[in-house]
């Protein structure tokens, strides 16, 4: 449509909005229970962080336990996105331009990481790469260990991880038309050549989304990591564990400081996240 | 006799596909092997594990009492949550997809901020708003509510993880969809009841579907958030994710594996339900 | 280069896209390939390309079997239906992409390239807009840069897929004389889809009517619009009055308003609105009589819509001249004959 035609769509259809009744109701609604449920429960955070003394914010983040376990989370969460990406375009890749028996099946089962309790899949992770376990066997026949090392949390949020990378770049590979491909190989471009000027940038904003949108998620991940990672302060502790720690000795303060942190490392994510999307929709439009 | 001779259409032909260099086999072999070994491989554990001590004991495991309270616990929290977040999801895309206001898109990012929550920090919060020492905690302990370490602590925990769900499933449904069909009925001389009821409802109601689902695989599957508040305390306040961690760090791992046995069946089934709904949505209705 | 296609068959599936086809196309030519969706026009035109793979038969473009070739090797310029052009690429880049992706050894430098840009941008009339995304040119300019890029491989043949199917009715009759002006120019054999037979009329030295996989006739615009091989093409190519009639000794009998029963039908005549006429009287023995349904005189000519007692219409063009002259008005009672036809003989049209 041309742009001019679009506008005036818009300012039409804005006009008409006020048409439908029920907005009040349905904005008062939504506003009352997001206060109640959500808005509420963040507050008492914020209250909560603004009252912490400098002692205590110094204390807990000088702590090298703290410390260690703030790395591990960012350093495993970054890899395990790095990986995703890979494989996950790579998966996009072949469930949307491959027929093949199975593909629906397997398309269906990247959700499985989204369905499955996280409790469930960390001690079935455990149990599959344990030393006897039938994946960890075969590592130990390497000498490599999985279960109770950061090379465990790293495989957990991998696989907590890898919807959100193949699901941001199906979209944009199905909208990716298969005459631009052809394109590319009339004009002489090798499959490389094609990978690599053509499709690789196109999908590049939706692999940083799901980078960033897997990176999130793996941060503040709990239940997949706990039962893999052995949880050996300094070592395999992430970041949630250590707020679970400071819990448990009562040390509500420092629990409340972790949690901040690693809050405030989500909430610029998340607007990465925003802005990345208005990136790739404006070029989706230039 | 005579008559127009018209221009007739067909439907051309589909482009077949599939791999056909060794290449593209060679693809695709690599993404169906990953995805087996890393998606499909836990979940077989899972069964094997669970079935590794014999039938008997697998049925022992969860229909022993704690196991039974926790399954209860479970069905309670998600059967509160999923259906309040249900109505908020209508109400909120409602007001969101259908109208213009100021401060939408924040309004937006607001409803999407429990995504962006680590589980840990949900609950968390709610330790620190309903706890002992919380903001509320002295006027419920006076009132003898408690909240934390018990069903309501267990509830809230669950609603604000999966508060999104719904919300965030319609939203751009009901925006992609348009208000032209809304617009005809309210010229027909609808009400809104009537309008939302026949012409809204219909058209999102596999949108609806999808996202409590999700929703439900979520709040019957929650760990960190509710671990927190919890308590752990058997047979009370243990929903079928914690049976299962208790369990397992008691070094019962079989039973461990027939409770999570059951989650991972759950999730099978939303898989199921959430592959026909998206078959649905293709072959349009 | 010329093109050879011989014997080439398509199937997909149970669907039998091209059969038998034979065609041949002379260096240099401009042909376009006219027929409905599903005629396999677009079949045809992409196994040219090597963009799909026949069954049986063969290509052959400048002597060599083209079916043996990688498509990157072809040397085949393919302007896409939708223009498929890389929308985070200017339009430089695009019409430079084929020239990048050349083995080292055979590509030019960054000056030669920049200058073939240059010149194939200035070819196409779009120098200015060098630095611009595909997203911000109109439908027409783009249909350009797709071209210009296509030409950038110093392409054997040029294909164009729908060329000027998704654009605006006046860009495209501007596009339409344009693309015949630069075809004069620099006189490349061409291959051009279409469904529209105006356009393929307009523009190409021949025509290749399809229907249902096969050629139905292969002629220059005059041939094929005058005349037409087979019921088919009369049809296609314009609006068209069918009258069902019998063969007697060899020429057409067609007793006015009397339709001939199934067995006596030995004949349909195929008659174009602009060569009937309308008469008050009964002229002759084709002469059918009808009443005038409906009269639309805007235009350079008068359409009048005729019902047949039997409740048939018939579709006249009539001159602003003679219908004044007639007096028409809806309700009046006329006879409608046909001042020239083409006859085709059953076995032509059945099947």
């Amino acid at each position: 449509m041309h742009p001019t035609a679009y506008a005036v769509g818009l300012t039409m259809a804005r006009k008409h909005k006020s048409v439908l009744p029920g907005f009040g109701l349905s904005l008062g609604f939504t506003l009352f229970y997001l206060s109640l449920a959500v808005l509420l429960p963040m507050a008492a955070l914020a209250l909560k962080a603004a009252s912490v003394s400098l002692d205590d914010i110094g204390r807990t983040l000088g702590s090298e336990r703290v410390q260690a376990a703030l790395w591990l989370s960012l350093r495993t969460a970054f890899i395990a996105g790095v990986i995703n990406v890979v494989f996950g375009l790579l998966v996009a890749w072949v469930l949307e331009r491959y027929n093949f028996p199975g593909r629906r099946l397997l398309d269906a089962f990247v959700d499985l990481p989204f369905a499955l309790p996280t409790a469930v899949a960390g001690i079935a992770l455990t149990a599959l790469y344990s030393p006897n376990g039938w994946l960890g066997s075969i590592a130990g026949i390497a000498g490599i260990k999985v279960v109770y090392t950061e090379l465990g949390i790293i495989v957990a949020l991998t696989f907590i991880g890898l919807p959100f990378v193949v699901r941001t770049v199906q979209p944009v590979l199905q909208d990716l038309d298969a005459e631009i491909e052809e394109a590319a190989a009339s004009l002489g471009a090798t499959p490389y050549q094609t990978f690599r000027y053509i499709i690789l940038p196109h999908v590049t904003p939706a692999l940083i989304t799901g980078f960033t949108l897997a990176f999130a998620r793996a941060l503040g991940e709990y239940g997949s990591v706990v039962f893999i990672s052995g949880n050996l302060p300094g070592k395999t502790e992430i970041a949630p564990l250590a707020i679970m720690t400071k819990l448990e000795q009562y040390d509500y303060n420092g629990a409340v400081v972790i949690a901040a942190l690693l809050l405030v490392v989500s909430l610029i994510i998340l607007f990465i996240i925003n802005g990345l999307q208005a990136w790739g929709r404006k070029r989706k439009l230039a | 006799m005579a008559g127009i001779v018209t221009k007739q259409a067909k439907a051309g032909a589909r482009r077949a596909r599939g791999p056909r260099t060794p290449a593209q086999i060679g693809l695709v072999l690599i993404a169906t092997v990953f995805l087996v070994v890393f998606l499909l491989l836990p979940l077989v554990v899972v069964f094997s594990e669970a079935l590794s001590k014999g039938l008997g004991l697998y049925f022992a495991a969860i229909t022993e009492p704690e196991a039974m309270n926790a399954i209860k616990l479970t069905l309670i929290a998600a059967g509160i949550a999923v259906p309040l977040n249900t109505l908020f999801g209508l109400g909120a895309s409602w007001a969101l997809a259908k109208f213009e206001f100021k401060g939408k898109s924040f309004l937006l990012s607001l409803i999407d901020l429990p995504f962006s929550v680590s589980p840990v920090v949900a609950g968390l919060i709610f330790v620190l708003l309903y706890g002992t020492q919380g903001f509320l905690g002295e006027w419920l302990a006076d009132n003898r509510i408690r909240v934390i370490f018990a069903v309501p602590g267990i509830v809230l925990a669950t609603m604000f993880i999966t508060f999104p769900f719904v919300a965030r499933e319609l939203i751009p449904l009901m925006q992609q969809q348009g208000n032209d069909e809304e617009l005809a009925a309210r010229s027909l001389g609808a009400s809104g009841w009537q309008i939302f009821r026949r012409v809204t409802l219909p058209n999102i109601k596999w949108g609806v579907l999808y996202g409590v689902i999700l929703c439900n695989a979520r709040a019957m599957g929650e760990f960190g958030a509710v671990s927190v508040v919890s308590g752990h305390i058997r047979g009370k306040t243990n929903t079928l994710p914690l049976h299962v961690e208790i369990l397992y760090n008691e070094y019962q791992f079989a039973a461990a594996f027939a409770c999570a046995s059951l989650l991972a069946l759950l999730a099978l089934i939303t898989l199921a339900l959430k592959s026909f709904i998206e078959w649905r949505g293709h072959s349009g209705s | 280069m010329a093109i050879e296609i011989k014997n080439l068959t398509k199937r997909f599936g149970d669907f039998t896209a091209l059969s038998g086809l034979n065609l041949n196309i002379a260096d240099g030519e401009l042909v376009a390939l006219l027929g409905p969706s599903g005629s396999g026009k677009t079949t045809l035109l992409r196994i040219i390309g090597g963009l799909e793979q026949a069954e049986e038969g063969e290509v052959i473009v400048d002597g060599a079997n083209a079916g043996t070739v990688d498509i990157r090797d072809r040397r085949v310029g393919f302007v896409f239906q939708h223009y498929a052009l890389f929308r985070h690429m200017t339009v430089f880049d695009n019409i430079a992409f084929g020239l990048r992706v050349r083995p080292r050894n055979e590509r030019p430098g960054k000056d030669e390239i920049s200058k073939r840009v240059h010149d194939l941008l200035k070819l196409v009339q779009l120098e200015r807009l060098a630095p611009r995304y595909p997203g911000q040119l109109s439908g027409g300019q783009r249909q350009r840069v797709a071209l210009a890029r296509a030409l950038a491989i110093e392409p054997k043949v040029l294909l164009l897929d729908e060329p000027f199917g998704a654009l605006d009715a006046q860009v495209r009759r501007d596009l339409r004389r344009w693309l015949r002006r630069l075809h004069d120019e620099i006189k490349l054999t061409s291959v051009f889809v279409t469904h529209d037979q105006e356009e393929a009329l307009e523009v190409a030295d021949r025509v290749v009517v399809m229907n249902h996989g096969k050629i139905e006739q292969v002629g220059t615009p005059v041939d094929v619009y005058h005349r037409p091989a087979t019921p088919f093409v009369y049809a296609f190519l314009g609006d068209t009055n069918v009258f069902h009639g019998r063969l007697e000794d060899g020429s057409p009998v067609l007793v006015g308003g009397e339709p001939p029963s199934e067995k006596q039908e030995t004949a349909r005549m195929y008659v174009r609105p602009h060569l009937m006429d309308i008469e008050h009287d009964r002229a002759s023995v084709e002469s059918v009589p009808a009443k005038v349904m409906h009269i639309n005189a805007a235009g350079p000519t008068v359409k009048v819509e005729l019902e047949t007692p039997l409740g048939e219409a018939i579709m006249v063009e009539l001159t602003q001249d003679r219908f004044l002259e007639l007096k028409l008005e809806r309700g009046t009672e006329v006879f409608a004959t046909p001042r020239q036809q083409q006859l085709f003989k059953k076995d032509d049209y059945v099947i």
